[in-house]
């Protein structure tokens, strides 16, 4: 048989198993979804019944929203694996780990980032965003996704094997994602008072670029040391 | 032929081997025994390459193993008590993805044998969370039978007995033979001795000096 490896394939494997783990008890899904709704209905009902005090803030309510609904899930991305000894298979395979890492992010990004988009309306709504904002905000969390989940499977991979690594890793990963929040807001905001949110779009992507380069080896560097303890 | 040379393994500030040498022949099973804590895991997870080396050389014939992890990796099995498995899945889908992920493109026939090989066939479509943990380790152990589809030489395999029944055994023990036939080289950590009814060298971890 051929000896002949298909990144394709590969590649393609790893989102299949993350979707059939992640879609199959749903519940990492559902708790993204429920935990925004509550983070944005808190923000909203706290502000009051006052429409111009929203439309200052509700550009950076929706992004803190992603961002606190996102964190609670990504230490589990790898913890499982590592648990079940599934990273020993990995690493004992003839693929390399930052490659297995890079699938692995790119599939959580769909797994967040699907759900998002399709309750995407509702927080429209709750938030009151005005129309001319949707494709812009549709590219940004797509974009500002991807740098999340590239950030937190670095922090996922510092915190494996770590007790209370859930406390730990908002406090690692945070300042890595601030970035993300700054730009991914500005695109927003530029738009609000009607200039070209291209500048912060493109700072948005350098970033991304920037996690997606360097993601992959740190968090297998990170993992070869949480593996050989 | 692979030579260990001069090996020193560190788990954590323990030194578990120290200037240690010594080599495995192709086509043979070594079987390591000692008493717990001995390092018979840590051996072999070295080996695999989980545990970097404090010092020393792996050599598989006159290639050191980790200069090129990639054939190393195309050379090996590893299964230790951890399994791997999602328990999400079903049985055959991990083997299923197991494969895909080493880049191995096997086929909807082959798959069914290698789980017919562990007599797990009949359990395919169940989830891992509802598999014994004897199932658990056959499903485990039907990844051994793809490798006589592609070029593996090396199985490592860490107490793969333990939760089998005797039924399991007869068949793992037929798989080992095949394997050898194959020239493939089997390192075994076991305590119990009576289950295999092949031909092994035996390596005690008790006996080294440290």
């Amino acid at each position: 048989m051929s000896s002949k490896y298909s990144f394709y394939q590969i590649f393609n494997s790893h989102i299949k198993r993350e979707f059939l783990i992640n879609f199959r008890s749903l519940i990492d899904v559902i708790s993204i979804i429920s935990f925004m709704i509550l983070i944005i209905t808190l923000f909203v009902l706290g502000i009051g019944p006052f429409q111009e005090k929203l439309g200052l803030v509700s550009n950076s309510i929706f992004w803190i929203g992603l961002i606190l609904a996102i964190i609670p899930s990504l230490e589990k991305t790898l913890q499982r694996d590592y648990d079940n000894g599934w990273l020993d298979q990995t690493i004992t395979s003839p693929i390399s780990l930052e490659f297995i890492l890079l699938s692995k992010s790119i599939a959580y990004w769909l797994i967040i980032i699907i759900p998002l988009l399709i309750s995407l309306p509702f927080f429209i709504i709750l938030l009151n965003i005005s129309l001319k904002l949707i494709p812009w905000l549709f590219i940004s969390i797509l974009i500002g996704g991807l740098s999340i989940s590239l950030v937190g499977i670095i922090g996922s991979a510092l915190t494996l094997g770590a007790k209370r690594g859930n406390i730990l890793l908002p406090i690692l990963i945070i300042p890595f994602i601030i970035p993300i929040l700054i730009f991914g807001v500005g695109v927003s905001e530029t738009i609000s008072v009607n200039e070209s949110p291209i500048g912060n779009l493109f700072l948005l992507i350098g970033f991304t670029l920037i996690y997606l380069v360097i993601s992959p080896f740190i968090s297998a560097f990170l993992i070869r040391i949480a593996i050989s303890r | 032929m692979l030579y260990l040379k001069d090996l020193t393994i560190k788990r954590g500030s323990k030194i578990v081997f120290y200037n240690w040498s010594t080599k495995f022949k192709n086509s043979q099973i070594t079987i390591i025994n000692g008493k717990n804590g001995a390092g018979k895991s840590t051996l072999l997870r070295a080996i695999a390459g989980l545990i970097p080396l404090e010092k020393g050389v792996i050599k598989n014939n006159s290639n050191e193993i980790f200069k090129d992890q990639i054939k190393w990796g195309e050379n090996l099995i590893f299964i230790d008590s951890k399994n791997g498995l999602s328990k999400d899945l079903t049985v055959y889908e991990n083997l299923k993805i197991w494969s895909e992920m080493r880049g191995w493109n096997v086929g909807d026939n082959d798959l069914q044998k290698a789980l017919s090989s562990v007599d797990i066939i009949n359990y395919k479509k169940v989830y891992i969370s509802q598999c014994s943990e004897g199932l658990k380790k056959r499903a485990a152990l039907s990844r051994l039978y793809l490798s006589f589809l592609f070029d593996v030489k090396f199985w490592l395999l860490d107490e793969p007995t333990n939760e089998l029944d005797k039924k399991s055994i007869i068949l793992f023990n037929k798989l080992i033979q095949r394997f050898i036939e194959n020239k493939g080289t089997v390192l075994l950590a076991c305590h119990s001795l009576k289950l295999f009814d092949f031909k092994y060298e035996l390596l005690n971890l008790d006996l080294l000096k440290k």
